[in-house]
């Protein structure tokens, strides 16, 4: 009976469908012009004392309050032999305490007034955060602006920080992703500050000491960036922030160098056994810096070749064409500073390794040969512009935003300038940056899964897997022991 | 600031403002002819708007056999309709009823048969191969999300979970009637084309969760501890059904769920809610009302004895103990989620625990004071159907502490709990702190479009302040109560898995 029903039911549908000659189709659709201008940064940054920068917005839409210090600090500045230090800082900037304060009174206020205060290490800037309903401002501020000045780095905390951190050190080679992310970066940029490992042995090395003299050395109001957004008056918050840090002395500091040359590495294969179903894999090779004049040809090219989720080519192949993944695409990653990585990337079984990877080689071969479609170029550009307001919306990574931008020393009319450098890339332009950027004949394609199975390969493509080059086998660390997993 | 909508033409709109402090939660409401919902939070600055579009159905509205189905649908949603992802509708209809003619003669050799020809199945296969060519020429790839891309679509996604479905776009706020025009054509209109690709690409998605270290054992927990309602499989499904799943199955579900009157539409941002509502009668009001969805009938029959399970693999050793709890609204929920909360709360974790932060009483015993835990929490789910509460940690092997003790302390710290209950500030911390997380998620537009749109699928989204109401009035008797009558070996579950590094 209910089957019947249903059946009419469909039949009512289609007719209602084949019925509707006069239905909208999405081209019919006509839209009111939109203009949209970005914030303008000069609008809220201000000099407190001491020299210390801030951009500050106010926002008044909810009664609540964000802070946060960004400092120019991070993992890259520790010295060689004491990697894990960022993280046990991470861990223990808080709950070491303070001077005059121990960390699990801190918490515990915080916590009761149902805020949140956090700190972490990042690759090269260190960011506390603070987040309160505005009727505890001062309360927060005076915690904020304690731990940032006087963290103390208790001993009590710190070994127990230290002895979990050398503890989670066991799930280092767990996820596959994971050991995919690392051990590729590792290949791409060599020996370097940036790849640098932490293991047991120099996480016992650092101590409560070093911390201190991290701080010492970097969290000075020259050195800092703070951003405010909610529910104040900007002058009363002035005044709150300048009247807490007055004995806060300004000096200048001191930031470490780095080499940005990188050796070449060998094309080919890295293959790192595990025993899961899939291959983890990545193919590419250092890309570029957001600072490049190239920057915007690229997102565009990427976003076709396989950026755009949907609507690009290797998820249109790989994806929905073939059914070989479920993610994949391509993607350049940016850092402060250093050239990011170039890889295009998949996760598929094993029997179809060798041959997702081939797919997505000829992709990167396509884009190089062939000026992409008017097409490809319409949907790629359109997005960037009308999707660029979203950026936007929250008051507090606005002023995150800014605040990044000016502590990295790029352009501050970076947003202003941004849709008419989109707007400025041409089909040409695509093709010529691909042909720079993607360098098919010097990858490294980088595999974690089973060897057997992945080498043996599928009905669309048999191994072996050397046929894509050279085959280096990676075997990993076991950061315990410091010795290789064999 | 506006405060009061003007209420225009013959269209009745509900304005609700409700309280909770000096906060009010502002959802404009409209209810279509044929039973669906329009909600509407208007939040004026950048010129963008968060549309949501949900459905009451998720892996719990299926049955052995189709599980997995939700999130197959959910995919095939994207594959389009008449009008989307086609260029000759009928051409490629025949094309694609060819197709699923000769996959059906596979799947009886293949799954119907204990001993299938593989010659006959390979020959279909090659047969099955070609016409898949063939109707390449009638496709548009992903049509409608290229569409929402080149209109500036940002957070584009859909996702299904095991009680509702959602499909997901923020739009330039000049462009919101592309959403409703694209939304009320696949409700009505989908067509599952390339069927059978896309089921390969959901079995790479299980291969992937399959790969996260201790995914199989916790897999296996739930249906454990869910032993008889749909909770107890996966949003994901069993690799057997997504093999072995129809598209005659995906099409009856979709008629029986993707209908106006189990639909909830949510716009959040710079709207004109006359406007939305104009747009609406429009796109979604022409739609014919479906037969009315029967909620699930399977809940969890009383356990009556403990259950152990014991697991080994390549995730990091732990130790879990559940519960099963009432449903979301039961008055029993709220002294739950509290006491979660002064368990397992603190250092980033929200008030239903589950960071394992700092002020947390597991935390500050297990891991500071005792040192026998890496970390420790709580977290109270209380779900739409049926409920579990959840602690769990992992031991400090470099100190010889094993699951088993770390099971030991939790009983010690759960006893303590039933005969003394906890302090007025831990009650009055987990209260703040309900409050302070309410008024942040009124910050962001999708996350307030994700909770209201969904809770209003259920209970009504004015549910979502009566649990902060009932979070406000809970006693330590309350919490002692809760405590006793959950708290018992026969309604638990225990899990201890042990790390054990293969190749």
């Amino acid at each position: 009976m209910k089957k019947t029903l249903s059946l009419l039911f469909v039949v009512g549908i289609l007719l209602a469908a084949s019925g509707l000659a006069q239905v909208q189709k999405p081209g019919d659709l006509k839209f009111t012009d939109l203009k949209y201008d970005p914030p303008d940064p000069k609008t809220f940054r201000s000099v407190l004392a001491n020299g210390l920068r801030a951009y500050i917005m106010e926002d008044r839409a909810l009664p609540s309050v964000s802070v946060s210090a960004i400092v120019n600090f991070g993992d890259l500045y520790v010295p060689a032999g004491k990697e894990g230090l960022a993280s046990l800082m991470s861990g223990t900037m808080i709950r070491g305490g303070t001077k005059t304060k121990e960390g699990t009174a801190i918490e515990e206020r915080i916590d009761f007034l149902g805020g949140s205060l956090g700190f972490n290490v990042g690759e090269r800037t260190a960011t506390l955060t603070l987040s309160v309903l505005s009727r505890d401002l001062d309360e927060g501020l005076a915690m904020f602006f304690d731990v940032l000045m006087n963290p103390e780095f208790r001993e009590a905390p710190f070994n127990l920080a230290k002895a979990r951190a050398i503890e989670q050190l066991r799930q280092a080679n767990d996820a596959p992703s994971q050991v995919l992310n690392r051990e590729y970066e590792k290949v791409l940029y060599g020996s370097h500050p940036l790849t640098a490992m932490t293991t047991k042995k120099s996480l016992e090395g650092v101590m409560p000491a070093d911390l201190k003299a991290v701080h010492a050395q970097y969290f000075n109001p020259k050195n800092i960036i703070l951003t405010a957004a909610g529910d104040f008056s900007k002058a009363e918050l002035t005044a709150k922030i300048n009247k807490i840090i007055a004995g806060w002395k300004g000096k200048d500091v001191k930031l470490p160098a780095f080499s940005k040359t990188f050796p070449a590495f060998a094309p080919g294969v890295y293959f790192i056994q595990k025993a899961i179903n899939q291959g983890y894999i990545s193919l590419g090779h250092l890309g570029l810096e957001d600072t490049n004049p190239d920057y915007a040809a690229v997102q565009v090219m990427n976003f076709i070749l396989g950026g755009g989720s949907f609507t690009s080519r290797i998820t249109t192949k790989v994806r929905s064409d073939e059914g070989l993944s479920y993610n994949q695409g391509s993607r350049f990653t940016y850092r402060w500073g250093f050239p990011g990585t170039f890889a295009g990337y998949v996760q598929t079984k094993s029997s179809t390794v060798g041959y997702a990877i081939s797919l997505i080689e000829a992709e990167f071969n396509r884009i190089r040969k062939d000026p992409v479609s008017d097409a490809e170029m319409e949907t790629a550009v359109n997005y960037f512009i009308d999707s660029f307001s979203s950026q936007f919306e929250m008051p507090q990574a606005v002023m995150a935003a800014f605040a990044n931008l000016e502590i990295q020393g790029k352009p501050m009319d970076y947003y202003k300038t941004y849709r008419d450098k989109i707007k400025a890339v041409t089909k040409a332009k695509v093709q010529e940056v691909a042909q720079k950027y993607i360098q098919p004949d010097k990858m490294a394609i980088m595999i974690v899964g089973d060897f057997e199975p992945c080498n043996k390969g599928g009905d669309k493509w048999a191994g072996p897997l050397d046929k894509l080059g050279k085959m280096h086998r990676v075997n990993l660390i076991d950061p315990l022991t410091g010795a290789e997993i064999k | 600031m506006k405060r009061f909508l003007t209420l225009s033409l013959a269209v009745l709109v509900l304005a609700a403002f409700v309280a909770a402090g000096e906060i009010t939660l502002n959802v404009k409401e409209h209810t279509l002819g044929n039973g669906m919902k329009i909600l509407m939070i208007p939040k004026p600055g950048v010129p963008r708007v968060v549309c949501h579009i949900y459905y009451n159905v998720g892996s719990i509205n299926e049955r052995p056999g189709i599980t997995g189905s939700a999130h197959i649908h959910e995919h095939l949603m994207f594959k389009g309709t008449r009008i989307m992802g086609v260029t000759d509708v009928e051409k490629d209809a025949a094309v694609d009823r060819q197709i699923d003619e000769v996959m059906d003669q596979i799947y009886r050799e293949k799954y119907w048969k204990t001993n299938g020809d593989p010659a006959k199945i390979a020959a279909l296969q090659k047969k099955a191969d070609e016409l898949i060519t063939a109707e390449k020429q009638y496709i548009i790839k992903d049509d409608l999300w290229g569409l929402y891309m080149k209109n500036g679509g940002t957070g584009l996604n859909a996702s299904t979970g095991q009680e509702n479905t959602g499909y997901y776009v923020t739009l330039p706020s000049n462009k919101v009637e592309l959403q409703m025009l694209l939304e009320a054509d696949r409700m009505q209109n989908a067509v599952f084309r390339e069927f059978y690709s896309e089921k390969d690409v959901i079995m790479e998605e299980r291969r992937l969760s399959e790969n996260s270290p201790g995914y199989f054992f916790n897999e296996q927990v739930d249906a454990a501890f869910f032993a008889a309602s749909p909770y107890h499989w996966d949003v994901i499904g069993w690799m057997d059904d997504l093999k072995k799943v129809t598209k005659t199955d995906l099409i009856e579900f979709h008629k029986k769920y993707y209908v106006p009157n189990n639909a909830v539409a949510i716009y959040v941002g710079d709207i004109d809610p006359a406007k939305i509502i104009e747009m609406a009668e429009k796109y979604f009001g022409r739609i014919p009302k479906g037969p009315d969805v029967e909620p699930i009938r399977t809940m969890e029959p009383p356990q009556y004895s403990e259950k152990r399970m014991y697991g080994e693999g390549p995730a990091p050793t732990s130790l879990q103990i559940r519960f099963h709890i009432p449903a979301a609204g039961n008055p029993d929920a709220a002294p739950l989620s509290v006491l979660a909360g002064i368990l397992g709360a603190g250092g980033g974790g929200g008030p239903r625990g589950g960071g394992g932060g700092g002020t947390g009483r597991l935390n500050k015993i297990l891991v500071q004071e005792k040192q026998l835990a890496v970390n420790a929490s709580a977290s109270s789910r209380s779900q739409w159907y049926v409920g579990v509460f959840q602690f769990s940690a992992s031991p400090r092997l470099d100190k010889g502490v094993k699951p088993e003790d770390l099971e030991k302390e939790i009983w010690a710290e759960i006893d303590k709990v039933k005969k003394d209950g906890v302090t007025p500030d831990e009650i009055q911390k987990i209260k703040n702190r309900s409050e302070a997380g309410f008024i942040r998620s009124l910050a962001s537009t999708s996350g307030m479009a994700g909770s209201v749109g969904r809770a209003e699928l259920h209970r009504g989204w004015r549910s979502i302040l009566e649990d902060n109401e009932a979070i406000k009035k809970v006693t330590n008797e309350d919490i002692k109560r809760v405590a006793a009558k959950y708290f018992v070996k026969d309604n638990s579950l225990t899990a201890i898995y042990t790390r054990k590094t293969g190749r």
